[in-house]
């Protein structure tokens, strides 16, 4: 074997794992996400932990992002069922306040799903 | 000669690169519509023609919320008043097919998807975009709305005319009015050409075509925590329709209240968590949901067959997952040490 032949050999070593991880793992955490203000979208890092303060149809939605999740904490609505939604992650999750017309979801590199049925 | 194995490990890397082609090509869009979010996927269009699939869907579906809103002012709400008086109502053939469509889910579940039993689901307070938690109705309102029975047996269709024998019936069209809609919206999505789509109204989807070279893929959130509990791939044409008590619900005093009200005690169904149905029919697919929700994990095996459905997924109070054959068949469970059952259809 010559040297450039035990280069291509390294380099092949070396690169199927990276190429297993990155193409045939999913569901990966979310590395962005939209929140949707009626018809207005505006994407947001996970990357650094925040608060957000958001008008919507009805009042104010407080929404946190932590520790790469993202969260209704706050909203005017009666209901709370955006709130009772919870940390959002992965990659195609989302919550909304219908009321406030106010929704939230996590984008990914790789979803595993086209769409979530509920 | 090379090594044997200097061969396979390069065949190998070639492999997994030859896997990795550029992801297809989605549109997708999301709309607040029919009280709910709609998020529409479109796949292999350029982007007019994904955004004039949009407009396409939204307008369909705001002419269905317009006519069939339960409590906004509009033309359901002029009829449930005139049925209260019993009068004679003029009807027009698509508003026609619409109710002769209900009527005969209806009966083939055995009333229990009922959308005659509007005021049941008022004194709930679930004609409401947002509702309090507040107190439930007394048992005496409900015994007492209860005890007039109302059903779309009570209903006489003509092609032009629609009449009740039963001054109790007032629509409420929450567990098919979505789904009828859905099935609208794909009807005129494929008038325009468009083959490959997912239309998702709040959870509840149809979906057309593929993404590509491989189907569409969804997720089944678990009814209880975060993620999804099962993963579907859809053929051809096909609808996903799940109905779950953490859907619309309130609180009080300690106890939760959903929305699916089971028509024969006039209060919340508590058998079942959630009850996914695949159909190629949305509306079919939406009502049955309820329905088989309401019937509960004895009852269900029974209404699924007279209503036409051999592919449902229903999970009880404690985490058990009940399927028919044809479901177990396709769904991939997606939790770990689940508890399955496998109804025998034919049994």
């Amino acid at each position: 074997m010559t040297r450039a032949d035990y280069y291509i050999v390294l380099f092949a070593a070396l690169l199927l794992p990276y190429l297993y991880i990155s193409q045939w793992t999913g569901d990966k955490a979310g590395i962005s996400a939209t929140i949707m203000n009626g018809n207005e979208t505006t994407e947001v890092s996970l990357a650094h932990d925040h608060t957000l303060e958001i008008d919507g149809a009805l009042g104010t939605s407080t929404i946190k992002i932590e520790n790469g999740k993202i969260r209704f904490t706050a909203s005017p609505c009666l209901g709370k069922q955006c709130i009772h939604s919870g940390w959002l992650e992965h990659a195609g999750e989302f919550a909304a306040c219908l009321p406030n017309r106010i929704s939230v979801a996590v984008l990914g590199e790789a979803p595993r799903f086209d769409s979530i049925n509920f | 000669m090379k090594p044997l194995w200097l061969s396979l490990l390069l065949i190998a890397t070639l492999g997994i690169t030859a896997c990795s082609e550029a992801p297809p090509q989605v549109h997708k869009a999301k709309l607040f519509t029919l009280g709910t979010l709609v998020d529409v996927s479109v796949h292999h269009l350029d982007k007019a023609s994904a955004q004039q699939a949009v407009k396409i869907i939204e307008d369909e579906l705001a002419i269905i919320n317009r006519q069939w809103h339960a409590w906004q002012d509009g033309p359901l709400m002029q009829i449930n008043q005139q049925l209260a008086q019993g009068k004679t109502i003029t009807i027009d053939s698509s508003s026609h097919h619409f109710l002769q469509q209900a009527q005969r889910l209806a009966a083939n579940s055995d009333q229990l998807f009922n959308p005659t039993i509007g005021s049941l689901v008022e004194q709930w307070g679930f004609h409401s975009d947002d509702r309090p938690d507040a107190a439930p109705p007394t048992k005496k309102r409900i015994n007492a709305a209860r005890k007039q029975m109302p059903s779309m047996a009570n209903i006489t269709l003509t092609a032009t005319t629609l009449t009740s024998n039963n001054p109790a019936v007032q629509f409420d069209f929450g567990a098919f009015g979505k789904g009828y809609a859905i099935d609208r919206a794909v009807e005129q999505l494929k008038q325009a050409g468009i083959k490959d789509a997912i239309v998702n109204a709040g959870g509840d989807l149809r979906a057309i075509g593929s993404k590509g070279d491989r189907p569409w893929r969804i997720g089944v959130r678990h009814p209880s925590e975060a993620g999804v509990i099962a993963s579907i791939e859809t053929d051809g044409d096909e609808s996903v329709f799940t109905s779950g008590n953490y859907e619309r619900f309130f609180d009080f005093d300690g106890r939760r209240y959903h929305h699916i009200i089971d028509p024969r005690s006039g209060y919340p169904a508590n058998d079942a968590i959630s009850v996914t149905v695949i159909h190629n029919n949305a509306a079919t697919a939406d009502a049955a949901a309820t329905a088989l929700f309401i019937a509960g994990t004895t009852q269900w095996p029974q209404i699924a067959k007279q209503m036409g459905i051999d592919e449902v997924m229903l999970i009880d109070n404690d985490l058990t997952i009940y399927m028919s054959a044809k479901m177990a068949q396709r769904i991939q469970i997606e939790i770990d040490d689940a508890q399955i059952k496998i109804i025998d259809d034919e049994r």
